[in-house]
Order: structure tokens, then sequence, then C-alpha cells
């Protein structure tokens, strides 16, 4: 109980430390979601605390990402009119992307010989938490490998993005919105969010999607 | 004060909504996250007007300004996963990083090459 409450209280005084350096000096050590939970870990492992421990406490800040992610609702909202006129660009091509996530996380599995069932956890690591977690079970694999792997992706993908943005010239804000909300779910759409609130909005509309689509295809295929 | 007074019942609202979306996904034993159901009821709720913009806006701005907090508990689940880690972490990563890099510039390219034929169609 004392663990959990503290492991709650820490994480948020190292997430606002993490958030104070990074506006100071935005270098990657110092980005909130890789500062936060390196130092998190060191933390537990020094103090010999058991991850349920701290857990107790951190679960109820990862609840909030359920009433987070119904506030998407709101730059949905506000964006509503250009995202009909852009809905045709974003459905294709975020479809497209979410098969090229399942099929390229698949293959390069087996390219690396990694285990079947890590695998299986891998294959839905670029679609949002719940539903990610979801999928791995109906697939057979471990939801929370799946858990941790999606976050790998989100903080990766939030980090190679604008690389890439900017190596392969995406100019236009939809595409960049897809990009980025498609490959690294919510993690990718808080970076948008940075570059713009109409990217941040396309990114989060392209995370929902991408998750539906996903969600929806391993339902009718397995 | 006030100012957090506000943001703190508007995030209550969200939480609420999750809440609900959550019993309502578990009675009617659907596949779909309560959370994505509570985002379209929402929307709908905005767009109906039976809410209103100012009423909420504050608390998902502060959500959502913050979302990369909540994502923190989980990743530290990975110390569970030492000896996964240890084994198979490099592979893991190889797979994670290209399979990224793939996505972004799949998605990404496909998106803009449809922006600049809609806009070549429009001139």
């Amino acid at each position: 109980m004392i663990g959990g409450i503290l492991g709650f209280f820490i994480t948020i005084f190292l997430y606002l430390i993490a958030k104070r350096l990074y506006r100071y000096k935005p270098i990657l050590l110092f980005s909130p979601l890789l500062f936060t939970p390196v130092a998190l870990v060191f933390l537990i492992l020094g103090t010999h605390t058991a991850y349920e421990a701290y857990n107790a406490g951190g679960k109820w800040l990862a609840y909030m990402l359920q009433p987070a992610t119904i506030a998407f609702a709101v730059p949905l909202y506000k964006h509503f009119p250009l995202l009909k006129k852009h809905a045709s660009q974003i459905v294709v091509s975020v479809t497209a992307g979410s098969a090229v996530a399942v099929v390229s996380s698949a293959l390069l599995a087996l390219l690396m010989h990694v285990d079947k069932q890590v695998m299986f956890s891998l294959i839905p690591r670029s679609i949002t938490t719940p539903i990610a977690m979801n999928v791995s079970e109906m697939i057979g694999g471990v939801p929370s490998i799946t858990a941790v792997l999606v976050l790998i992706t989100g903080l990766l993908g939030s980090v190679i993005g604008p690389y890439i943005i900017s190596y392969l010239r995406i100019q236009d804000d939809i595409a960049r919105g897809v990009l980025l909300g498609t490959s690294a779910h919510g993690a990718g759409t808080s970076k948008a969010f940075e570059i713009g609130s109409l990217t941040g909005t396309v990114s989060s509309i392209s995370m929902i999607l991408a998750a539906l689509v996903t969600q929806l295809v391993t339902t009718i295929v397995v | 004060m006030r100012k957090w007074l506000k943001i703190i019942a508007q995030t209550g609202f969200f939480v609420i909504v999750s809440i609900l979306m959550n019993i309502l996904v578990e009675w009617l034993d659907i596949a779909i996250p309560g959370s994505i159901i509570g985002m379209f009821l929402v929307f709908f709720l905005l767009q109906m007007k039976w809410i209103r913009l100012e009423w909420i806006d504050a608390g998902a701005s502060f959500l959502l300004a913050e979302l990369l907090l909540f994502f923190i508990p989980p990743s530290v689940g990975i110390i569970s996963y030492q000896n996964l880690m240890l084994h198979e972490g490099f592979q893991i990563f190889i797979v994670i990083a290209f399979g990224t890099a793939i996505v972004m510039a799949a998605s990404g390219l496909l998106a803009q090459r449809i922006a600049k034929r809609k806009e070549h169609s429009q001139s």
C-alpha cells in the first residue's frame, strides 16, 4: 500500500522533472517517455521493490489512458470538417499502413528468429495498448509482453518519426499525422500535437482507425 | 485555483464516461474497448450540441497534454521480463525499429501521394 502510493507520486514527480529538463534541453535522454521509466526501473531494482508493489499505485495512472482516449473526441470534434474532407486519404493510407505493420512485424520476427510467442506478441505492437493486448490474446501472444512492446514502439516511433518525416520530405500535415498515428499510436500522437493541432488530430484519428482495422481483421481471420 | 477546479471537474467527466462505457462493454460482451466507444459517444454528444465544448475542453486539453505520463507505469513493466530482454532484447529492438520505420514510410508516402494527386486533379 505504502509502496503503491509512493510509486504513484514518484512517477508524477520524475515525469515533471523530465518534462522540465526536456523543455530546457530537448534531447532524447530527457524525453519524459524515456527518462521517467528508466529512472523508475533503476529505483525499483535498486530498492528491491517488486513491480507489483509499485504498480499498485502506478495502475491508477495507467487507468487514466482510458479517459484520455475518450478526450480525443474534443480535437476530433474541432477538426471534423477538415477530417471529412480528407477522409478517403486517411482511411486508405491508415489501412495500408496497418497491413504493413502486421506483415513487417511477422516477417522481421521470423528473420531475426524471435521466439514464436514473442512474435505473436509483436504483431499488434503499433496499435494502442488496450486493443493491442486484446489482439495479442486472440492470436496467441502474451498480452503483458505486448503492452511493453507497444510502449517500446511508441517511444522509438516518437524519436525516429521526425527524422523520417524530414528524410522522406513529408510536408503534408495530413500525411504527417497519418505517419505518426499509424506507426506509433498515442506516443506518436503526442509528438504529432507538438508539430501542430491538425497533425495531432489526424494522428489520433489514424491511431484509432489503425486499432479498429487491426481488431476487425483479427476478429474475422481468427 | 479556479482553473484547476475546472480541470479536475472536467477530467472527472471523462473518468465517469470511461467507467460507464467499461460496464456497458462488459454487459454487451463485445471486443471493442469501452474507451473507443466512449470517444465516439462524446463526439456524438458534441455534434448534437447536447454537451457544449466549453464544458469539457479544459479537461480534454489537460488529459491529452499529459498523455505520456499515463504510459509510464505499464512501460516500467519491462522489469518483469528481464530474462526475455536479456536473451532476445536485441532482436526485438531490431524488429521494432525497422518495422516502425517501414510502417512510417509506407503510410506517410501513400498519404502524401494521395494528397498530391488530389491537388493535381483540382487544379
